[in-house]
């Protein structure tokens, strides 16, 4: 059993806006899967097995015309709800239904084996051609044939004997007197549903606490990943979407109440302001599976806590395709990147999200310029590629040395140096400029003090003159031996900043 | 042991105790590279599925070595993490040993010991990491002394059957019995040129005039811009050749001592 819907889609753009607008296919889809497209103002969706759902209960019987002008009233119902007029029609062939939806306003209902008593009065210009997969062209050259022949209306083509059609139209005719007969047996031209990785859920009252909410996002998550399964799809963005309740003096309580211990004002403007709490969650790679998602949700929550109760839950997913890679015998080991994602949402929540990821010096003289990036695995980026040249250069300068004569540089491995942040303020004494003694303390258990009794310096750096923080210094390599402790001898780099005269300890070589 | 003697050993005793002797039968140890030829020779590098303690006194070396091994570590593609508990991690250095930033995760726990080491079991329970690197080399004595030895069997319990290496460095041994190879590093000296061999002629008699020849101090240079050596400018690794450091093995229990020396970096 099939129906038709023919009629103007509107457009989205157009739609009353308080409704979303829906297209003829989005309207078919809410009744049935199995939908085909055949034209713009034209679908025809199966509606076989519906009597359930669009009987009539009450009389218990299954009457079939019963069911279909249930179901025809719906859609016309339902469209109306959209601003659509539609004409439907709903009939054993999905041929007849298309051609009575066309012909005939209103609703059409078609019983079986009734198709040539509603379509036989209809004139033949109302026979669609494409139907029977005839060109226009062709379509053009039966059309004049059938005129030539006094063939006017369905019942006229339908009534002409089929082995006289056959030798003089072929196969392409006989296709076309069983369309006009309204017997015609194709199958539907399926369209796919269209895909919304997007899961919503209005909560009957406001919670204020994570562990129930993840009860929420589980489940949303769930189907949300069941649905990427389905299409053999995964995501790498995360939108979350909550909608908090408006109240003035509302404090949080428990898990995720820590971040909201804020004045009675500053609470009151965020949540006249902030209504909608919305978090992007970007994923170093493709992935689906519902717990990981859940786990990152739930963190990113605690990191950035709405500062309301959440009355709605949205959330919806990137689709892109998955992840596939090609694992060796010979691959170094590296974490999994699901977990791997886990670990450095824990991590950021044990030590801050500033203080987790990957080095990256600046390209910049200004001693210890750096900043901390994303970690994700199997990045080669261009700084690889500097290091290497650096560390290329620096070979180059040394062998050039021994070839000038210079001093001959073994290849040692590099010596380490641990560099104080912030350096410590020390008390140095010189004599004509060489430091003799140093004072310096970052706190009680770790200092530098005592008689330096070798130096190598100063080299004077400097830089940014441009700026407003300009940077100038002189910097040497010293020994220190503590005098309590004659064994012990700390090697360490001291300077000298020029700007304020004042002496640091910049770090200790190791 | 003859095998079949084993066997019918394993055989009577199978229904009290179970097949002791496969339970007991180890996996060939593995090792990573220290990156440090003359460790190497010695020791083969650090033993994965396990705990390595290095420790020793300020500019004892230890770093140095740590970086290295990073080096080595991160040279043959492994992903590697640094728990710096005093977040006193130098890049520039550590780039001059060849460290690759690519695949190293920078955990700084801002002297925080008990982040420290909830960072550390986060990442050995996470897996996958080939090198970690705990650094408290800058925690007092006194401080880890108080580290409860749980934490550590929690490590070596989370770490084996692993083919992760856990690196810690500390002023003083606390690992313990935990730690399945223990070094100690001690400071032999820096190595300082001659002021003669640095110095361009111009400033080498401004040198003499102004240097002490009973000054254990080398006075090598005045307070100028640069200053041109050949055809290369002056930098710290003209300053301060080498630093010598002396490695001992104190577990497992097989006496090793080597010297090694480490040149300082070019910035």
């Amino acid at each position: 059993m099939f129906a038709c819907i023919h009629g103007r889609s509107v457009s989205k753009s157009t739609a009353d806006s308080g409704a979303r607008g829906l297209t003829l296919v989005e309207l078919a889809f809410t009744f049935s899967p199995l939908v085909e497209e055949t034209s713009a103002e034209t679908v025809v969706l199966d509606v076989a097995g519906q009597s359930l759902l669009f009987g009539e209960m009450s009389s218990r019987t299954k009457d079939e015309s019963n069911v279909m002008s249930n179901i025809a009233n719906t859609i016309v119902r339902r469209a109306s709800h959209l601003h659509l007029t539609v004409n439907v029609a709903v009939a054993a062939n999905a041929d007849a239904a298309i051609h009575a939806a066309r012909a005939f306003k209103g609703i059409t209902i078609i019983a079986a084996s009734d198709e040539l008593l509603h379509l036989g009065a209809l004139s033949i210009k109302h026979l669609d051609y494409s139907l029977a997969a005839i060109d226009e062209k062709r379509a053009e050259e039966f059309h004049e044939t059938f005129a030539l022949w006094g063939v006017r209306t369905f019942d006229d083509l339908a009534k002409l004997p089929l082995p006289g059609v056959a030798e003089r139209l072929g196969q392409e005719g006989v296709r076309l007197q069983k369309l006009a007969q309204g017997k015609s047996d194709r199958r539907l031209n399926l369209v796919r549903p269209p895909v919304g990785f997007e899961q919503s859920l209005e909560l009957e009252h406001p919670v204020i606490e994570l562990e129930p909410l993840s009860f929420v996002l589980s489940r949303l998550l769930n189907q949300l990943c069941a649905n990427l399964n389905e299409y053999s799809l995964a995501t790498n963005e995360l939108r979350l979407r909550l909608v908090t309740e408006r109240c003035l003096e509302y404090r949080l309580q428990s898990g995720i109440s820590a971040a909201y211990e804020k004045g009675p004002t500053e609470v009151g403007i965020l949540n006249t302001c902030d209504l909608l709490h919305e978090r992007t969650i970007t994923l170093p790679v493709p992935m689906r599976d519902a717990k990981t998602l859940l786990r990152l949700v739930l963190f990113d929550i605690e990191a950035h806590p709405p500062v309301a109760p959440i009355i709605k839950v949205a959330i919806s997913a990137e689709p892109v395709q998955p992840r596939a890679s090609q694992t060796g015998l010979f691959i170094p080991l590296a974490p999994e990147p699901e977990k791997l994602e886990i670990t450095l949402a824990r991590l950021a929540k044990l030590v801050g999200p500033e203080n987790v990821g990957s080095p990256e010096l600046l390209d910049t003289h200004r001693p210890d310029a750096f900043r901390v990036i994303k970690f994700r695995l199997n990045q080669r980026s261009g700084r690889n590629a500097r290091i290497a040249s650096r560390l290329a250069l620096n070979a180059d300068e040394r062998q050039r040395d021994c070839a000038a004569g210079g001093p001959a540089m073994p290849t040692f491995s590099v010596m380490g140096f641990r560099i104080f942040r912030p350096p410590w303020a020390a008390d140095v004494q010189t004599i004509r400029g060489q430091p003799t003694r140093i004072s310096a303390r970052a706190d009680s258990s770790r200092k530098v003090r005592g008689q330096i009794v070798c130096t190598a310096g100063p080299w004077r750096a400097s830089g940014d003159w441009w700026r407003a923080d300009i940077w100038a210094r002189d910097e040497w390599d010293v020994v220190v031996v503590d005098p309590a402790s004659t064994e012990h001898e700390v090697l360490c780099r001291i300077y000298r900043d020029l700007s304020s005269e004042q002496w640091f300890v910049e770090g200790i070589y190791d | 042991m003859n095998a079949l003697v084993k066997t019918r050993i394993q055989l009577q005793i199978a229904d009290r105790f179970g097949h002791v002797f496969e339970q007991r039968e180890k996996r060939p140890l593995e090792i990573l590279p220290t990156g440090v030829a003359e460790i190497d020779q010695v020791l083969d590098g650090f033993p994965r599925g396990a705990i390595t303690e290095i420790h020793g006194t300020a500019s004892c070396g230890r770093t140095s070595l740590l970086l290295s091994a990073l080096a080595a570590a991160s040279s043959s593609e492994e992903t590697c993490a640094l728990v710096d508990c005093s977040n006193t991690f130098d890049l520039s250095s550590a780039a001059d040993a060849g460290v690759s930033f690519d695949c190293l995760l920078w955990v700084r726990c801002n002297n925080n010991l008990e982040r420290a080491f909830k960072a550390v079991d986060l990442l050995l329970h996470g897996g996958g990491f080939g090198f970690i690197f705990l650094n408290l080399a800058d925690m007092p004595a006194k401080t880890l002394r108080r580290i409860v030895s749980t934490w550590w069997f929690r490590f070596r319990r989370a770490i084996e059957n692993t083919p992760t290496v856990l690196a810690v460095a500390t002023p003083v041994a606390c690992v313990r019995s935990c730690a399945a190879m223990a070094l100690e590093l001690k400071c032999e000296g820096s190595v300082w040129p001659g002021a003669d061999a640095f110095v361009a002629e111009e400033q080498q008699r401004a040198l003499r005039s102004k240097s002490e020849p009973s000054s254990p101090h080398l006075w090598l240079v005045a307070s100028n811009d640069r200053y041109e050596i050949g055809s290369s400018t002056v930098n710290h690794s003209h300053f301060l050749q080498a630093l010598t450091v002396h490695v001992n093995r104190e577990r497992p229990l097989a006496g090793s001592d080597r010297t090694v020396r480490f040149a300082p970096h070019s910035p």
